[in-house]
């Protein structure tokens, strides 16, 4: 495998998912478990190992960002945060101030759980909010209330977090328009620094899907979700908050930097079972089995140096790595154009041109002038951005780059 | 070996009557191929004749077979069952002196066992009735037997009882099939071989499968076809055992195979008679009538990529296929593509399959269309076997439709559904027979139960598309239909146009009864609606008749076109996502700016329901 140093920067994102949950939402088809929290001691110290393995080979470069996404990361017991972050401080060069987050259910947190995470250096969080409506909170078998989330997000302010971000969904069985607005209103009201506003996908597989194919609860009306995501665009339009992603919304500054690795297709390791990564252009994820993952761990020798190895002998090496896949230039462009697009930054002609030596509109010349022509993109100086319309239909556009 | 120790015959059955398995079976007890080799049924070789448990194309094995102390040899020529195919039994028969009439003992007769029948008749050839089917529970051999005598007048004594399944009564088969069927007889010393099929061998090229009537032929003789005057030098002659195997000579009497390493099926046509250039027949065979396409419709490839692909692909099936005819086609909507020809649905249907299978060809196929007979203000009289090729209204005078001759059998408590559904579908009564006479059968308490031949005139158009499976399901399965071309009708007939977007499609027309168009558009419109996926704007999809719009829906813009978020990184399986989106949009095809599925173009398929 041929690394061009030029096209790579030296940063890089790290995941660890928490596969933990007191109960699991009926949407959800994460890969995350209830009633499996006998295994959390084994399962930090297999991280720890993990971490260890990663940190070793992967120390040409520097940890821009943190995040612990799961599951629910709150839910882990104290000192367990600590010492994860402890291995990772130990093992990777980190970078001045960097950005960790955890994701918080807001009935596990309370004041001194956040003067705990306060302590360990977790600078971020992101509430699991959904919505600020108590009977579909209910439809969604969230544990919490609007008030917990509410008195949640009190505390943490209380408890010095200056970066609070808030998940909200949309397009929910039941849901009204006029539901949906209080819910966004009262957000705003708040006063978080950072929105994430999805539309609820139903997963086939999950309790949630088959209750809907069962009728017993009704299908969203997906035209209703579209003029939901038009009306948080007119309410969040005039605020303090401005839209960086096609999801997304923060005050200036505060951004996430870490789902900005993501979208601008930059590296990242994602480590516990289920997490997927992209270094050295290949992308490849551990399994998502959290006692596989464990065991396989088991054969990491924790006083052994693991950083003198090619890139590509460290991935086909780590036992819990399946679906290696080497992303050739072609492939890359298009991912990096599916995802970049999603931001409101668009894609410069000039930072394509500098990652892959070519021009974005010679390689994709009817491509983009297809988008343009039906109105989902723009050409504003050189950078290519979603329009309006583009946002509603981003999947057509990015069709056409693949 | 000489030919009064030939037999050759067919086996004529209703489509699922047990006609492969008795081929089989008979394959198994004369030793032509061992039980442990047996694999079922396996005079149907194509994956697809196994799949769907038809017999497409017809085979020839021979076998022998000792009868006190003499061997004798016998030739099988199998029959395919599908009414779509009833010209390939016709050949069949042509080659063979005798057929033997599989009817099963827990359905009686059937349509196509009288249609079968009739063509047997008309070759003069000697029937040998057989009830199969008798380990069966529910079998009624004394009651199909007594159907068989009294529809076609044989006598008891000649009916034979079998399983083809257990092997019960094969025996006594055998033994009839010497004794009844009468050898081969010769006329004269020249070669004269019916060609009754043929396939495309890429190193042997055409593979001709012949009865010899006169002489005898041999590798290295040098061959002349007397309709075409292709001449061509033997490469290799033999017989089916079942697999192709070389022998020395063929002589009169014999079935079996010779190759001509002629390079195309055209030139060594089905029902032409084969001779030897230096010493020629002068009286060839009687032929076939050639084969008519009845149904026709367009086939393209999904990608308009494919094209030249497709164009081989229809080249190399149809060496093998005669049946199978097509010229190039344009469609506004679709692009090139190939207008084709086919016996039937099926054929259609199996053409289709064929090419995605064995080409890994993706198609779309238009609604299928007969071939009216159309006559022009300026007198000429044209053919017309697709609505795009109709002249405008104010230059036609008058058209007519292909009529079919249509039997249906059916127990007598159908007859009211059957006329319904007859009637829906213009068609005209003829006659109606009873299969049985009651009052001879006392095991039968029911006269309900008795069954009737339905005879009825009905425009094949009308019977094309979804008649048979209505007609099977309003009589819970239990009638069975055959048909023949009868003639040519005058009738008010339209073409009805649909609009995608206000742009005609005209992959989607249709030549209609007038009575019909109204109800037609609208059942049409209605039914693009739901198919036609919703795009980014709002799309009108209307049905007209000339420049009268009769019937409107419209397709609502859709709103949001998004992937679920990209969580954790998860990259790979959002790209996968949008490859699996993009497939599918690979197997739309675009009319002006709307995309439309391959399902749309079928829709016409299911109008009546």
């Amino acid at each position: 495998m041929m690394i061009n140093p030029e096209i790579q920067d030296d940063s890089l994102s790290i995941y660890i998912h928490i596969p933990f949950c007191q109960t699991k939402c009926p949407y959800c088809d994460f890969n995350t478990y209830s009633g499996i929290e006998s295994l959390i001691p084994d399962y930090v110290k297999a991280i720890n190992s993990e971490i260890h393995y990663w940190g070793d080979s992967l120390n040409d470069l520097s940890v821009r960002t943190i995040f612990f996404g799961g599951g629910t990361p709150s839910y882990l017991p104290e000192g367990h945060l600590e010492s994860i972050l402890n291995q990772v401080y130990k093992f990777f060069q980190i970078e001045s101030a960097p950005e960790i987050t955890i994701e918080c259910n807001p009935n596990d947190i309370d004041t001194d759980k956040l003067t705990y995470l306060r302590k360990t250096g977790i600078n971020r969080l992101s509430f699991g909010v959904q919505s600020l409506d108590d009977n579909l909170l209910t439809i969604l078998g969230r544990r919490h209330s609007s008030e917990d989330a509410l008195t949640a997000f009190a505390k943490a302010r209380e408890a010095g977090f200056n970066n609070i971000s808030l998940d909200f969904m949309y397009g929910l069985p039941r849901q009204t328009l006029t539901q949906w607005e209080d819910t966004l209103n009262q957000a705003i009201e708040i006063n978080p620094d950072h929105l994430s506003l999805y539309c609820l996908t139903l997963e086939p597989g999950t309790p949630m899907k088959k209750s809907i194919d069962s009728a017993n609860i009704p299908s969203p009306d997906q035209d209703l979700a579209a003029d939901m995501y038009t009306t948080a665009n007119k309410i969040l339009e005039n605020t303090v908050y401005d839209q960086y992603e096609i999801s997304n919304w923060s005050k200036p500054g505060l951004n996430s930097l870490h789902n900005l690795t993501y979208w601008r297709n930059k590296q990242y390791i994602g480590m516990g079972p289920g997490g997927h990564s992209y270094v050295h252009k290949t992308r490849f994820n551990n399994i998502n089995s959290p006692r596989q993952y464990i065991k396989r761990l088991n054969h990491i020798d924790p006083n052994k140096n693991y950083n003198k190895r090619l890139p590509s002998q460290t991935i086909n090496t780590m036992p819990t790595v399946e679906n290696i896949e080497y992303i050739e230039s072609k492939l890359e462009m298009s991912e990096t154009i599916m995802l970049g697009l999603r931001l409101s930054e668009g894609i410069s002609e000039e930072s394509f041109n500098h990652r892959f030596g070519l021009s974005i509109h010679e390689v994709f010349k009817e491509s983009i002038a297809e988008a343009i022509d039906l109105g989902l993109m723009i050409n504003e100086n050189g950078t290519l951005k979603l329009t309006d319309k583009g946002n509603l239909f981003s999947n057509e556009v990015f069709l056409k780059f693949f | 070996m000489k030919t009064d120790h030939i037999r050759n015959f067919s086996i004529i059955a209703h489509i699922d009557h047990g006609k492969s398995t008795l081929a089989d079976r008979l394959l198994e007890i004369t030793g032509t191929v061992s039980s442990r080799d047996m694999t079922e049924q396996i005079m149907d070789q194509m994956e697809l004749e196994r799949e769907r448990g038809i017999t497409i194309k017809g085979k020839a094995v021979k076998m022998s077979y000792n009868k006190q102390g003499s061997r004798f040899q016998l030739n099988l020529i199998d029959t395919p069952g599908h009414v779509d195919f009833g010209y390939e039994v016709s050949r069949a028969l042509a080659a063979c002196e005798g057929a033997i009439l599989v009817v099963d003992a827990t359905q009686g007769i059937q349509a196509q066992t009288l249609a079968n029948v009739y063509l047997a008749m008309e070759h003069d050839m000697t029937i040998i009735p057989v009830v199969n089917k008798i380990d069966l529970q529910v079998a009624q051999p004394a009651r199909v037997s007594l159907e068989l005598q009294q529809a076609f007048g044989f006598t008891d004594e000649e009916i034979i009882f079998v399983s083809a399944k257990d092997g019960s009564g094969i025996e006594d088969l055998l033994a009839a099939i010497i004794e009844r069927i009468p050898p081969p007889k010769t006329e004269y010393n020249e070669l004269r071989a019916l060609v009754f099929d043929s396939n495309y061998d890429p190193y042997k090229g055409v593979v001709a499968y012949v009865r010899l009537f006169d002489g005898h032929i041999e590798k290295g003789s040098q061959m002349l076809m007397m309709a075409t005057g292709s001449k061509a030098d033997i490469l290799e002659v033999g017989n089916f055992l079942p697999r192709p195997t070389q022998t020395s000579v063929l002589a009169a009497g014999e079935v079996g195979y010779i190759a001509t390493g002629l390079k195309n099926v055209r030139e060594c046509r089905v029902g032409d008679t084969l001779t030897l250039t230096n010493n020629p027949s002068t009286k060839p065979l009687p032929g076939y009538q050639p084969l008519k396409p009845m149904v026709f419709a367009g086939l393209y490839p999904s990608d308009g990529d494919e094209y030249l692909v497709l164009r081989t692909a229809l080249e190399k099936l149809q060496l093998n296929d005669a049946a199978l005819v097509y010229e190039p086609e344009t469609s506004a909507a679709l692009g090139f593509g190939f207008r084709c020809g086919f016996l039937g649905l099926l054929h259609m249907e199996i053409v289709q399959e064929r090419l995605e299978r064995e080409y890994g060809l993706n198609l779309l196929i238009t609604a299928p269309s007969v071939r009216y007979s159309v006559t022009k203000t300026d007198g000429e009289e044209i053919e017309v076997d697709s609505p795009a090729k109709l002249p405008p209204t104010h230059l036609i005078t008058e058209m007519k439709e292909p009529i079919l001759s249509l039997n249906i059998v059916v127990p007598a408590k159908f007859i009211g559904a059957v006329m319904d559904i007859v009637t829906a579908k213009r068609g005209e009564f003829v006659r109606m027979e009873y299969l049985q006479n009651n009052t001879l059968d006392e095991s039968v308490p029911d006269s309900s139960e008795s069954r009737v031949l339905l005879e009825y005139r009905a425009p094949l158009s009308e019977i094309l598309m979804d008649f048979y499976d209505q007609l099977k399901s309003r009589t819970h399965g239990y009638a069975s239909m055959d048909y023949s071309i009868f003639g040519y009708k005058a009738a008010p007939l339209v073409k009805l146009d649909i609009l995608v977007n206000n742009q005609p499609v005209d992959a989607l027309s249709l030549i209609v009864h007038k009575e019909k168009s109204l109800q037609q558009g609208k059942t049409l419109v209605e039914r693009l609606k739901n198919l036609i996926p919703r795009q980014m704007f709002e799309v009108p999809v209307q049905a007209a008749i000339g420049n009268r719009v009769i019937s409107r829906e419209t397709i609502r813009a859709l709103r949001k076109n998004v992937l679920a978020k990209c969580y954790g990184g998860d990259i790979t399986r959002k790209r996968k996502l949008l490859e699996k989106q993009a497939e599918g949009k690979k197997r739309m095809k675009r009319v002006g700016n709307v995309e439309i599925p391959q399902e749309a173009f079928l829709a016409i398929l299911q109008l009546d329901r």
